[in-house]
This record gives C-alpha cells, structure tokens and sequence, in this order.
C-alpha cells in the first residue's frame, strides 16, 4: 500500500514503512498500544494516524434515513425489488425479492420451490418497468439435473403468465440464453464456483440473480454428527462470500433450503410457527439470512371447492417466516403450466 | 543481594516517575528513557529544557522540543480540564453519581412492559445487547428505537438523534417509515387526549421527515469498516451533540467469519468494547448492540446461548434475550446492574399504532384506555398495557 497518499504527518509514514506495515487491515488489527510499540511513535500520533486511515475508509459514507428513503435511483434505491411475475406474490412480499441479502425458500420436495426459482430467472431478464433488473441469472444446480424442459416450456408461455408485459417486449428478450446453469456437487466446486465463475459474471453484469438449488445438498452427505464445527464454518464461510457478492453487485441471492422434521425441543423452538418441519442446516445458516420463505403443499379440506375449481393444480402456500420489513404472513398459489401464480 | 538499598530506592523513584511522567503521550521508548534518566514529574522535564534533556537522554534537539511541547500541551490541558470535571481521575461520592445517573433518562420505547423491566427504558450511556434468533424481532427493536430516541422531551422522551450502524444490510427503511408514522400518530393521540400547549408547539417539528432526517445510517460490509466506523464515531458524535442513540446491528455477523485467529477476534472485540463504553459515557448516549444466538452443544442436550463467546458476555451492561415459546415471542433480561431478571411476552404488530405491542387485546382499544385515563406523561401507558398473567416473574 501506498502510504504517501495519505494525508500523513511525514514522520508517520515513516514509522508505517519502518514498522513494515503493509495495509490499512493491519493497523486496524493492532491495539494502540501495540502500534505505539511497533512504530514507536506517541499515543497522539497513533490515534491521529487511525482517524486518518478510518476517514479515509469511509469517506461519505453516511447517509440519513430520509435520503435512503426519498432515493429513487436505481442503483442504490431500497425500493428496488425483484419481482416474482404474478402481482399477489409480490404484494404478499410489498414488491418481492429485496436486491441485497440472502433469502431463503424453504419446503419440502415437491411443494414449488424450484418452480418459483425458474420464474424468478425469467422475471429478472424484464425490463425494470416491469419488476426486473434487465440482465440474466445463475442457476447452481447442486443435486438434480437443471429442469431445462420446464424452462423451455415457461418461456413458451411467458406471454399467458406475463399480460402486464407487451407482446413484443416479451419476444424480444432471448430468455435461455441469458441463464447460466452450473453444477456443484461438493463443496470445493461449489467454492470454487461463487468465489470465481460467480464473481466474474457478476462482473461484467451479465447476471443479476444467483439461485443455489439447494444449499441443504451440499451438506447431506459430507458431514457426521462429529464435524458440527467444521460445517458450522463452511455455512458462516458461504453466507459471508454471498452477502459480499449480495452487497456489492446489488444482486439477490435466492438459496433453496431442504427441511427436516422437527426433532428436539430445541429445533422445535426454533421453527417458529409450530409447524413439524423445520428448515435444515439449523441456527448457523438462518443467522446469515435476511429473509426466509417456506412453501408447502396442503391438502385440500372440503369447503374450499370454489378454490379448488379456480386451478388445476393442487393448493400450495408461500409464507413469510421473517424478514425485517415483512410481517409473518401466507399467500396461497398454485403451478400451472405457464408459472407460478398466487391466489387471493 | 547485599545491597539493596540503592535500588530499593531507585524502584521507589521510578515507580513515582510512572504515575506521573509516565501518563504522558510519548512514545514508549522516549518514556523509557525519561525513566533511565530519573525523571519524576512533568514539571522537572519542562525546568530541564530542550537542551538540557538532549543530553541528558540522548536524543536529537528537534525531538527534545516535540516532547517539550506534548509536555506542556498535556499540563495544560489537565488544568482546563479539571475544572469540568471530566479527566480521567475525576473523584465524586455515590451520591452524585445516584444525583448524576437519574438525571440522564431513558429512551422509552412507549412499550410499557419493556420499559418497566429495563427500569424506564433503554438506559443512556449504557450498553445494551440485544441477542435472538434470526426473525424475533432484534432489528425491529432497534429501528423502534431509531424511531423512539427522537421522542419531544414533553411526552417523555429525550429529543435526540440515533446513529444506526448496519452490518447486515437489514435496515429497510420502509419499515422505519411504518415505525415513524405510527409513532407520530401516537403522540397526536396524546396531545389530543390533554390538549396542552407545550405537546402542540412539539408536534410541530415531530413529522415523519423530521425524524428520518435525524436517523444517520451507515453501512459496514466488513469488520474492518465497522473498526474504521468505531474509530470516527466520537468525532461524529461531536459535530452532532443531539445524537443520543447509537445502533450496532448487528455486531455479530462481520466477526463470525474468517477469523482463523481466535485471540485476535478476542482483541478486537474487547478493544471495540471499550471504545463504546467510552462513546457512551463522554456523548451520554445509549449503545444498542444486537448478537446473534448460537448452539453449545452439552453433556445431555444443547441449548442456544449468545455468540462470540464467554468474555463478550461483560461488554455490555444490559443483556436482553429475544425468544420463541412454541408461537409466542418473548423477551428475557439477563443481564441487568439494576433490574430483576424477568420475562414478557410481546408482539411485532405492522404498523398500528406501534411497532411492538404486548400480547392483550387489541392495540387499538388499549390506546383509547390510555389516552382517556392519562394524568401526567407516560407514566399510565402501564394501566393499558397489562401482562398476561402467565408472564414469568
């Protein structure tokens, strides 16, 4: 690093290359006294010397309440929200999927999770006029094959699920050519795969949605009841390089998560509805989470025929486990053949 | 060993020398010298001269000057400071700091139940940690408190600002704004109830935009800006002297990954630690910090107990624990110099007429109670909001 930029008492610098300091990082490792020790300079100066460096670090950086607010900018605007295609899911989330964090889809198999994940890759190639970020998708297989027939039959039927949209916007977007499909069937490749391949397309901003089908996969096989803590650090390891990549591309991060049946009390306490099931990867995972949603699927009870007319699928629900700006609420929804749609 | 007299004498001499030269800001090895040299007081360095201590210690003219002048910056500092009371050996008896400590209020949270086992309310330069699962509601507290510190001073608030630190990228300022409103529409319910003068001319500055401008957020990606942030805190705390709220939240998450070297996550923690004590105490404000929950795996079963360790566990002075009992929120404190450890449940409502609300009856009637039965203040928000009877004592 290259100290002479800074705004430096010239005997301070010297000290910094003396005491051979290399970066910022460093210093702001190192307890003041250890500092006055190294560089063998006075406490004033070390303390002038992390204000320095801090301000520099974080220049401008503060922002009120009412600027985040009043922000209609694309590129920073919390109010910027990826949408799901069918306008009842969207308000069930107030405008779906928010750009930075991780959400979670939690259900169990079969319930719709990998039906949402395929729209939300179309929805995101739209136009931002119509709820999407104008730019392509990752789609990290980690268990089964990538469901490429059912792409290719949402995209044929994007114009009967999208009416909002245009005809000829609809036709203009080359949807399968814009979702990437990657493999990671053990960790090292799914490591590998978001510390490189990943951040390269989101580099060059070819995609602005990540979906990890599933997260859950990765850790099945790999892990005992022993290695607790190994795997407790992959998950913290792996929610932190996805939050970063979360942040700085402004790109959502859609994992799909496997659950289990709720054992113990204490997992029992954990899933908060009082439901049986509970998502898996327990209380490491959850804590690198914005938002979580389960889908399940119900049977249908009797009196609820005029619901049952209304689809040819059977009733599935989308709930709102938590998420900082959404109450805990569900939405019911059905797969049909051309997407996704909730039901009021 | 038959002669220890000399350096019996010596080790007094210098231990003098370190309560007194030793307290100056200069570098280690100068202050060593000083001490090689027999030095004892400030005032025997400034009688020497620069001159004089070149030789006597060895060192270059230039640098002789530069500790002069520290030296007498630092005398005379000491002499403006003491009369204010606020150096760093400032005597005073319990009862001022009783007088001192009941003085500096509480942020209500207009939560009554909370309120009543915190002993008022978030406490101002105190450290509160506020630890949970994920999704009970710890950063929903915290942007009620963002919201709650700006409360007038004539409905029992402080009239302050909040600084709000974010690490997770969780801070939505939709729901703040949800907050704010009905927070507003809560006071207009009491300036309407006992239409006095004073709630009318507060209102008047009390709106939702007012009270987002006086939200000051930052965010953090790493625990190397949020260290950057703790450092230019006290400077910014400064040249905004009404801010009487700072929110860390979440002060878990950036120190939960890639830390190879546990003892260095340790150093910093408690390094950060004390800088907030001191924020809170030099600015008289309240620190708020959220932690995350974590599994410790026991002999016959495990339980969740708080991240980052047993010795995190001292940082702060308050610690409220958020939990689940089967579908009920509940709130636990811990931790408390002052208050009886205790339970209450409550709710997370969307937005009438507060963001948090225990669990009675509907929110809206407990508010009409309230708002006809009122004397004085908030003191009877306690008469409409009653715990169920199941709460834990």
């Amino acid at each position: 690093m290259d100290w002479d930029q800074f705004d430096l008492n010239p005997k301070t610098i010297a000290a910094l290359k003396k005491a051979d300091i290399k970066s910022v990082k460093e210093i702001l490792n190192l307890s003041g006294a250890d500092l006055q020790r190294l560089m063998k300079l006075s406490s004033a100066d070390i303390q002038c010397l992390l204000k320095t460096i801090s301000r520099t670090l974080r220049r401008d950086s503060m922002l009120t309440a009412l600027q985040l607010y009043q922000d209609k900018d694309h590129l920073t605007s919390q109010h910027q929200k990826l949408s799901l295609g069918c306008s009842v899911l969207d308000n069930l989330l107030k405008g779906g999927i928010p750009l930075v964090g991780i959400t979670e889809l939690a259900g169990e198999s079969s319930a719709g999770k990998t039906q949402i994940s395929l729209q939300l890759c179309l929805c995101v190639q739209y136009p931002y006029k119509y709820g999407g970020l104008e730019s392509g998708a990752v789609y990290i297989c980690t268990e089964d094959v990538f469901p490429s027939k059912r792409l290719q039959q949402l995209i044929d039927q994007q114009h009967k699920l999208r009416a909002d949209v245009p005809a000829e916007i609809i036709q203009k977007i080359r949807f399968g050519n814009s979702i990437f499909v990657e493999r990671a069937a053990d960790l090292d490749t799914f490591q590998q795969c978001i510390t490189r391949r990943l951040s390269l397309l989101l580099a060059r901003g070819m995609v602005r949605l990540v979906v990890i089908d599933s997260i859950a996969a990765l850790f099945r096989c790999e892990f005992g009841p022993s290695d607790s803590a190994l795997k407790a650090r992959y998950l913290q390891t792996f929610g932190a390089q996805l939050h970063s990549l979360s942040t700085r591309f402004r790109t959502p991060i859609m994992c799909i998560n496997q659950v289990t049946d709720a054992v113990s009390e204490l997992e029992a306490a954990q899933c908060s509805l009082g439901n049986k099931v509970t998502p898996a990867l327990g209380i490491t995972w959850s804590n690198q989470l914005l938002m979580r949603l389960m889908v399940s699927r119900i049977s249908l009870p009797g009196q609820s025929s005029g619901v049952a007319s209304h689809s040819a699928g059977s009733m599935r629900t989308l709930r709102v486990v938590f998420a900082p700006h959404l109450p805990p609420s569900f939405c019911y929804y059905t797969v049909q053949l051309e997407g996704v749609k909730g039901i009021k | 060993m038959r002669h220890p007299f000399p350096y019996e004498h010596f080790r007094n001499k210098s231990f003098v020398f370190f309560s007194l030269v030793g307290t100056l800001p200069l570098a280690p090895a100068l202050r060593s010298r000083l001490a090689a040299a027999g030095f004892q007081t400030a005032q025997e360095l400034l009688d020497t001269g620069p001159c004089g201590l070149s030789k006597e210690i060895g060192i270059s003219r230039e640098e002789a000057l530069e500790a002069l002048q520290v030296v007498r910056q630092e005398c005379h500092g000491d002499a403006a400071r003491t009369p204010g009371g606020s150096g760093a050996t400032r005597k005073c008896t319990a009862l001022e700091l009783l007088e001192e400590e009941q003085t500096q209020g509480f942020i209500i949270t207009f939560c009554s139940a909370l309120d009543t086992i915190l002993g008022g309310g978030v406490q101002l330069t105190k450290i509160t940690e506020i630890c949970g699962a994920p999704g009970v509601g710890k950063t929903q507290l915290c942007m009620q408190l963002a919201v709650d510190v700006q409360i007038p001073e004539c409905f029992g608030g402080v009239a302050g600002e909040a600084v709000f630190v974010d690490t997770e990228g969780s801070f939505m300022v939709d729901r703040v704004v949800d907050i704010a409103a009905a927070c507003v529409r809560h006071c207009h319910l009491i300036a309407e109830a006992q239409q006095e003068e004073d709630h009318r001319e507060a209102l008047e500055t009390f709106s939702l935009e007012n009270i987002l401008s006086h939200i000051y957020y930052f965010r953090c990606r790493d625990y190397i800006e949020l260290l950057a942030q703790v450092y230019l805190l006290p400077e910014f705390l400064s040249e905004h002297s009404k801010v009487r709220l700072v929110v860390i939240d979440g002060i878990a998450f950036p120190f939960r990954h890639d830390f190879e070297d546990l003892s260095l996550r340790t150093r910093l923690l408690n390094g950060l630690a004390q800088q907030l004590i001191i924020i809170a105490n030099d600015h008289k404000t309240a620190v708020v910090l959220t932690n995350q929950m974590t599994t410790r795996i026991g002999q016959s079963q495990s339980t969740l107990v708080p991240a980052l360790g047993e010795s995190w566990g001292h940082a702060a002075t308050v610690r409220l624990i958020f939990h689940w009992d089967n579908s009920q929120r509940l709130a636990t404190l811990y931790k408390s110099p002052s208050q009886k450890e205790s339970t209450i449940p409550y709710d997370i409502t969307v937005s009438i007429p507060l963001g948090w609300r225990f669990t009675d009856g509907s929110t809206l009637s407990a508010v009409k109670e309230f708002s006809g039965k009122s004397d004085k203040g908030l003191c009877s928000l306690s008469v409409a909001f009653q715990l169920p009877s199941e709460g834990k004592q």
